[in-house]
């Protein structure tokens, strides 16, 4: 059983090497997008004595390199190719073999993740010692512990946000990529924090994104880790975090069955 | 060259915009075939603009100036941003479909026909969405422009930077094809040139040297866009605008010698 995974693990990993060049134009691409975002920063808190929206120089750059780190982490997944497969009828291979087709993604999702953590982790180094910036090291035990958890939850909270955008694939098998791009690259990419951290917003806005899945994948785990979340507070992200995580596993589970009843492996 | 006519030139240009009219009618038609992906792609590239433009709402709420620039002024970078890019989607959507027809050597049928190859791969396609995006756009840039006060002079060099910006666009989105020609890699490398000049969302003044030197002249983004919207501010000098329009014909005329040398290249594989 877990042989069988482990070597989904292997074989996905290694097929990220057989497009080598893909890779590494997808982490140029990454680090690209940080800069616009880490000089933004940069020249608002260019006086390092400036606090602005709660934070000081140190803690928005360390934010910054957070989400470098954390959207590897995090938002790096294989499971996008799950509405092709479903609109090109590549399904019906995986329902005839003895694999569960959410832990086979799972699997294939843990691997990217591995490889582009890797890679993030190399980059952020190179990135570190050539903008020197400011780095906060949070040193607390329970609140190391607290932001672990929390990134453990946004994980499975992606991955649930991803296969239910990609099956809708299984009603309108054209919408795969325009559904991904709304929510996945729009909103996801806004509404996590990975553009601009959430307490930027007026409190209302605060208020009604805090109730939504999306700010529990970047923006609270790096609230947890730079300490603007304290007691209470980190008990409260991670219930709201928990209680999503279940409500969109079960939806995962309640849409593939009717999917299923629908697929008709068109393509084939 | 021995046989070029000037009095051919309108007769040839209203042939290759009749050609372009029937293309883009073409890819609009086939756009309809799939509304509802279409008003995903709508919806999300509005959303798009309008979460960017609340990020800049709310900040310049809390520092009042980036890199020195008002909100007005910011607002401004960021729609010019917003035309260039919109207006090059628009134009030359082609160049994302490209790579098929080079990995399937489908190019052939492109070479044979009577009609110049790189206009067929560049504006084989133009994209409805982005039509559908500009005059909002443009009202909006008109709106934010006239707030900022500017002269006639200033008003006339935006534009014609604007239309220098979307020379370099050109010559950057012959480069990506005349590339994937050679490495048969074109979707990544324009993603990358997406993002290069997304980085011009923002004014190029909040980059650090030298990435601020590379986005001004390596990678002209910063001729692109930044320059146009500071030029409507008054705050480029003569010897800025003369060199950003050199720039933008060395950029193109480099692209088109690229572009020669990359058919040159072209092996027909697959074919």
């Amino acid at each position: 059983m877990t042989s069988k995974y482990l070597s989904v693990f292997k074989i996905s990993f290694q097929q990220e090497f057989a497009y080598r060049l893909n890779f590494v134009m997808w982490r140029v691409r990454n680090v690209m997008q940080f800069f616009l975002v880490f000089f933004l920063w940069d020249t608002v808190f260019s006086d390092p004595n400036r606090v602005v929206f709660g934070y000081d120089r140190n803690k928005i750059l360390t934010y910054v390199f957070g989400i470098l780190l954390l959207r590897a982490l995090v938002l790096s997944a294989r499971a996008v190719d799950v509405a092709g497969e479903i609109s090109s009828g590549d399904l019906t291979n995986y329902l005839l073999k003895p694999i569960n087709y959410f832990r086979y993604w799972f699997t294939r999702d843990v691997s990217s993740k591995a490889l582009n953590l890797g890679f993030a982790i190399i980059e952020a180094s190179v990135l570190f010692l050539l903008l020197r910036p400011p780095f906060f090291i949070q040193t607390n035990f329970p609140i190391l512990f607290g932001f672990l958890l929390s990134v453990i939850l946004a994980i499975l909270l992606f991955f649930s946000i991803l296969f239910l955008v990609n099956m809708i694939a299984f009603w309108a098998p054209s919408m795969g990529w325009s559904a991904q791009f709304l929510v996945i690259v729009i909103v996801v990419e806004f509404l996590s924090g990975a553009i601009f951290p959430i307490d930027i917003l007026p409190n209302a806005i605060q208020g009604i994104l805090s109730y939504l899945p999306f700010p529990y994948l970047l923006y609270f785990p790096l609230q947890i880790y730079l300490g603007k979340l304290t007691g209470a507070a980190i008990v409260k992200s991670i219930l709201i975090a928990g209680a999503w995580s279940a409500v969109l596993l079960f939806s995962v589970n309640s849409v593939w069955k009717a999917g299923l009843k629908h697929y008709a492996a068109e393509g084939r | 060259m021995s046989n070029f006519k000037l009095e051919k030139i309108p007769k040839t240009f209203n042939r290759y915009l009749t050609i372009w009219w029937f293309m883009s009618k073409n890819s609009f038609l086939s756009y309809i075939m799939h509304r509802a992906g279409l008003l995903g792609l709508f919806a999300g590239k509005i959303l798009r603009f309008a979460f960017f433009f609340a990020f800049i709402f709310f900040l310049l709420g809390g520092t009042d100036t980036l890199a020195g620039y008002t909100f007005n002024q910011t607002i401004f970078f960021f729609l010019t941003f917003n035309l260039v890019d919109t207006i090059s989607q628009f134009l030359y959507r082609e160049v994302y479909r490209f790579r098929p027809l080079i990995v399937t050597g489908n190019f052939d049928l492109v070479l044979v026909k009577p009609v110049n190859a790189l206009f067929r791969s560049l504006m084989g396609g133009a994209d409805v969405i982005d039509l559908i995006t500009i005059p909002p756009l443009i009202a909006a840039i008109v709106y934010v422009g006239v707030a900022l006060d500017p002269t006639v002079i200033q008003t006339t060099l935006f534009i014609l930077l604007v239309i220098n910006g979307l020379i370099i666009a050109t010559a950057f989105h012959i480069a990506v094809i005349s590339l994937g020609i050679i490495t048969l890699e074109i979707d990544h490398t324009i993603m990358i040139y997406r993002d290069l000049v997304n980085m011009g969302r923002l004014p190029v003044d909040i980059y650090r040297q030298p990435l601020q030197g590379a986005l001004t002249y390596l990678i002209p983004v910063g001729i692109m866009i930044t320059l146009p919207a500071k030029a409507l501010m008054g705050l480029v000098s003569p010897v800025g605008v003369i060199s950003g329009i050199a720039l933008s014909g060395i950029a193109f005329f480099a692209s088109l010698k690229f572009w020669n040398l990359a058919l040159r290249r072209y092996t027909s594989a697959s074919s």
